[in-house]
């Protein structure tokens, strides 16, 4: 049975093992074309000269196509519409697309994107903040405000007056790495334009619905006219969250003449032409009382958004809106600008602006509690946020809010409490220490963004359940759930249930796998579809059975049963005596948003602020090995309140990776470039961990009751993410050992150690 | 693409002798890779895979003592397989441990990790502690070679053109005991070393008789430093004489920054690897 709670297997979980689950990279339809993208390789410079004529001749190219035949207004994105799908006079980072190949086979698309001969005139590059903010900068998209996409504040309380009020107050500058998705399955789909002139696509997406605007403005196409279909995909992480392939592969089938199209980039191309998370520095200031009392933050945070906005502005929104962290904090001002580089395209990534001001925030709550001389984690609890008060963006927690209850069961966790004996016990050469951090992390779109679904639940003619899922399913395990509410509500087992996944023509627009909204917003959706199928089935099952109404009965596997009665209709009857429209239930919910004024933030038209929080208290034990610096994460425990738990195991993957990921943040992941050109061009230089890398990670739920969410919950996909870097900081923080710049690695870190101890370091050094 | 496999050894000599232009491939690992960079499709290849004799490995007793001889095609899984390399060569034995993964080790040489001649290659610094020879075998004869006349320079050996890499013979250490490999790579597998200290001493009544240390990615080749190997000689396993040596060690080393760390944390972590050496209270050295 399906049920809520239990720890089932994934509905998808045997497909998957049996690798017979298609994901968009195993559709390869006869006939089939390649395209393929040449990149500029210049990270800015205009185009002097494109010359296609000896690519065309290449044995097995079908088209090499320009700027020029580009219809529609060849700019992509979806807030901000500032990408080319191919450059016709300026490239603005080395991933740039100037010319698209249609070709037979790969191998011919190889040579003649060798072919193409290109003249590109360099323009100084844009390659850091600082460089971009400076007074003769060159303006990258020539805006009124020179590379500055957007600045914005946002305030509550006077955070002036509230630092004057301080008794201790502290300053430091952090910085955060661009993170690369690493996603197993890179970037790809397959399109066809069919006779009457319908754009079919299937593509690795996280958002198959607004995908269609996407295209349809970027090639002057009717969105109505397109078709896109969305299977699991092999991770997304926010990396397929805007168009990667699409509107390129859409272009690519307009030339194809009715021939389906395959585009798939490398992991090279992935590397550099994929977006990233926003590379972010972050100068804060932050006073306490002496009693304890977090009292002020006021901090200034650029984000590099590199070549083009993609969710710039947006992230750059809730790294603001989070920048007080999970406290009651009165005074906050937060500055934000986001910020045009040379750099790779920086875009949606988990943890969404957060990850970055969550190194931040909790630093200063470490540096906070060694100047009062108090215990971090002691201090954390005084300050952290409870349900009716304001948050540190002024918007008062309605709902379930469990930050307080995290730190209190991680301040009784073992691990904890025997940190002292734990960290006195370091072998030779080497320092342990624990450390913690406090995270949250919005849910949803947040105000100006309908945050919305809408569920399909159909009784098939056979008499089996058909759940319609409208939101893309990236491995989080989201479908799997919606079957999960299905069976609960109809309490029908896995073997009467079935599965349609994202596509325009049959599942209905639902919002992007974003946000930790997906099960949300859906899954309340499909709550109310179910109840509704429920009671259709009980009110038809009563004309079948000559009884006054639908009351008194009840479902049961594979049929209604008549409780005053005791007798059983199979749901195969009921579905031979139903009209196939009688047998579909449809329904709709919109995530709730806070009606509270809050100051600032006029500047953005959407997403800010959030009323709904994950909470997670994470816990890491390490040991700094002096002679090389290295970080070795030993224990790893994560308290997360995402409301109820639907299903333990689901529940647990999101926590095991997001942690597996943010301690890749922490450690060792950074997009390395070097005057806007990659350094780390593939995952041999881009390093992620591997399982020798991550210790067991223990998952204790915290389990508030969300009220407003399906069955309880609340989306945990994103806030995972956030605590490791903090926590990995805090305890080298105590080790003795402050770190302002991610990720950590071995060669930062035994700097860090020369500074701890001048005496023994140079002596070790000379 | 015209692709040979030889079953056996004078075949593979013949192709080599009739076909100059030809790569030689064992696992594939690193030439495979570079090959798909280059963006070129290879010219001819002549695969070792099914030449059997190229794959074993074998005890055998030597003018100079016992001595383990390592076909060049036995992969880095067979070293980790094989009782013999466990018991007699452990520092070999460490180093196939901390080799790429599973199953890059179930493709790769120690035969292909030799000719690559990375100055990061997992098993040469073994094999120059152990001072270790290569064979290498041409329709004109046979010769032997010591790992250093081999190895001239990053990606750049000794084999002629017609010749094929045949095996390696190691000499079992006798006197030594504390067997030491470390890498520091930036991470715990699938990792290029950053930095790789391989030491051999040979302590006797807590004095140190014989030492030798090879250092891997802090040079265009291994890295040995017979000063330091001196200042330790005579010694105690002490603080002082390791940092001593380290300070030689770092002297003798000449490191470049690339992607992966820069020369200064190279220079500097090439010494404190020796200080791991220590005869300290709660660690035992060489573990």
């Amino acid at each position: 049975m399906q049920d809520i709670g239990r720890r089932s297997r994934r509905f998808d979980a045997l497909d998957k093992a049996r690798g017979t689950e298609q994901f968009a990279t195993d559709i390869y339809p006869p006939d089939m074309l390649w395209a393929g993208a040449l990149r500029a390789g210049v990270p800015h410079g205009i185009i002097r000269r494109i010359e296609t004529a000896r690519a065309e001749k290449v044995e097995g190219v079908v088209a090499v196509l320009t700027r020029k035949d580009v219809p529609g207004t060849n700019r992509q994105g979806f807030v901000y519409w500032d990408m080319p799908v191919l450059c016709g006079t300026r490239v603005r980072h080395a991933g740039d697309a100037v010319a698209l190949v249609l070709a037979e086979s790969r191998r011919a698309l190889a040579e003649a994107l060798r072919a193409i001969e290109m003249e590109i005139e360099p323009l100084p590059v844009v390659d850091t903040l600082d460089a971009a903010l400076a007074d003769d900068a060159p303006n990258i998209h020539g805006l009124d405000t020179g590379n500055v996409l957007k600045a914005a504040t946002i305030a509550k309380g006077d955070a002036e007056a509230g630092l004057a009020e301080c008794d201790v107050v502290v300053e430091e500058t952090f910085y955060t790495p661009a993170q690369e998705h690493a996603f197993i399955e890179t970037e790809n789909g397959v399109a066809r334009i069919d006779d009457d002139g319908t754009l079919h696509m299937t593509v690795s997406t996280q958002a198959p619905f607004r995908d269609r605007f996407e295209i349809g403005r970027a090639l002057g196409l009717d969105p109505s006219r397109i078709h896109v279909t969305g299977p699991y995909l092999g991770g997304g992480f926010g990396g397929k969250d805007g168009a990667t392939v699409q509107c390129l592969l859409a272009l690519a089938a307009m030339h194809a003449k009715g021939r389906p199209v395959k585009m798939w980039w490398n992991r090279e191309e992935s590397m550099l032409a994929g977006y990233k998370r926003h590379a972010a520095r972050m100068r804060f200031t932050a006073g306490a009382k002496r009693d304890g009392t977090l009292h002020a933050v006021r901090c200034e945070l650029d984000y590099d958004t590199g070549a083009y906005a993609h969710l710039g502005v947006e992230i750059m929104a809730l790294g603001m809106e989070h920048s007080g962290g999970p406290y009651r904090l009165p005074h906050l001002e937060a500055k934000g600008r986001c910020v045009y580089t040379n750099n790779p395209v920086a875009g949606a990534f988990r943890g969404f602006g957060v990850a970055q001001v969550s190194f931040a925030f909790e630093g200063m709550m470490d540096r906070l509690a060694h100047a009062l001389g108090m215990d971090p984690l002691k201090f954390r609890l005084r300050n952290a946020i409870t349900r009716g008060e304001r948050n540190c963006a002024g918007v008062t927690m309605t709902t379930s809010t469990g930050m307080e209850e995290c730190l209190l069961r991680l301040r009784d966790h073992p691990h904890w409490k025997s940190r002292e004996a734990w960290r006195a016990d370091a072998p030779p050469f080497t320092r342990r220490a624990v450390g913690v951090a406090a995270v949250f992390n919005g849910m949803g779109y947040g105000r100006g963004l309908a945050d919305y679904a809408v569920a399909k639940v159909r009784l098939t003619g056979s008499g089996r359940i058909r759940v319609y899922n409208g939101v893309s399913d990236m491995g989080q395990g989201n479908a799997s759930t919606f079957v999960q509410m299905a069976g609960e509500i109809l309490c029908q087992p896995e073997s009467v249930m079935e599965l349609v996944q994202p596509d325009t023509d049959r599942t209905h627009p639902s919002g992007s796998a974003a946000a930790g909204r997906t099960t949300y917003t859906y899954g309340k959706a499909l709550i109310k579809a179910c109840e509704t199928l429920r009671d259709k089935l009980f009110n038809r099952a009563a004309l079948m059975l000559f009884v006054d109404d639908g009351s008194g009965f009840a479902m049961i596997p594979g049929g209604v049963r008549h409780l005053p009665t005791g007798r059983d209709l199979p749901l195969a009857a009921l579905a031979a005596m139903m009209h196939p429209d009688d047998r579909i239930s449809m329904a709709e919910h919109l995530m709730p948003v806070t009606p509270e004024p809050v100051r600032g933030g006029e500047a953005f038209t959407l997403g800010f602020p959030h009323l709904l929080f994950p909470y997670a208290a994470h816990l890491a034990r390490i040991e700094v090995d002096e002679l090389t610096g290295r970080v070795a994460v030993l224990d790893y425990v994560a308290f997360t309140d995402g409301g109820r738990v639907l299903n333990p195991q689901n529940f647990e993957q999101q926590v095991h990776g997001s942690v597996a990921q943010g301690l890749g943040y922490a450690l060792t992941e950074d997009v390395l470039t070097e005057a806007g050109v990659l350094r780390s061009t593939d995952l041999c230089t881009y390093v992620i961990p591997t399982s020798l890398d991550l210790p067991d990670i223990e998952s204790h739920a915290v389990e508030t009751i969300e009220h407003t969410g399906p069955f309880g919950m609340k989306g945990i996909g994103e806030v995972g993410l956030n605590g490791p870097l903090p926590a990995v900081a805090s305890a080298l923080y105590s080790a003795g050992l402050p770190m302002t710049r991610a990720p950590f690695t071995f060669g930062r870190v035994l700097a860090a150690l020369e500074d701890d101890q001048p005496g023994t370091g140079s002596e070790a050094a000379s | 693409m015209p692709l040979f496999l030889p079953t056996d050894l004078s075949e593979t000599l013949a192709l080599l002798a009739d076909h100059p232009e030809a790569r030689i491939m064992a696992g594939g690992t690193d030439l495979l890779v570079r090959l798909r960079a280059a963006g070129r499709t290879p010219g001819t290849l002549v695969c070792l895979e099914r030449v059997a004799e190229l794959g074993r490995i074998e005890a055998l007793e030597t003018a100079t003592g016992p001595a383990v001889r390592i076909g060049a095609a036995a992969t880095i899984t067979d070293l980790l397989r094989s009782d013999t390399v466990r018991q007699r060569l452990p520092l070999l034995h460490r180093a196939a441990s901390a080799f790429a993964a599973p199953t890059v080790r179930n493709a790769a040489t120690i035969g292909g990790n030799i000719c690559t001649a990375s100055p990061a290659a997992d098993t040469l610094p073994a094999l120059h502690v152990m001072n270790a020879s290569v064979e290498l075998a041409s329709r004109r004869g046979a010769r032997i070679l010591p790992m250093p006349h081999f190895v001239t320079g990053p990606g750049r050996t000794a084999l002629e053109p017609d010749e094929v890499l045949t095996g390696v013979v190691v000499p079992v250490p006798r006197i030594f005991t504390i067997h030491h490999f470390e890498k520091v790579g930036q991470r715990q597998a699938m990792a290029i070393a950053v930095v790789s200290l391989t030491a051999m001493l040979a302590v006797e009544d807590g004095r140190i008789r014989d030492a030798r240390l090879a250092w891997g990615s802090v040079g265009p080749t291994i890295v040995r430093c017979p000063e330091a190997e001196a200042i330790l000689r005579g010694s105690r396993l002490t603080l002082t004489a390791l940092t001593e040596a380290a300070r030689a060690a770092r002297r003798a080393v000449a490191p470049i920054s690339d992607v992966r760390a820069t020369a200064d944390y190279r220079r500097q972590v090439a010494g404190n690897l020796l200080l791991r050496l220590a005869d300290l209270p709660g660690r035992k050295p060489g573990s």
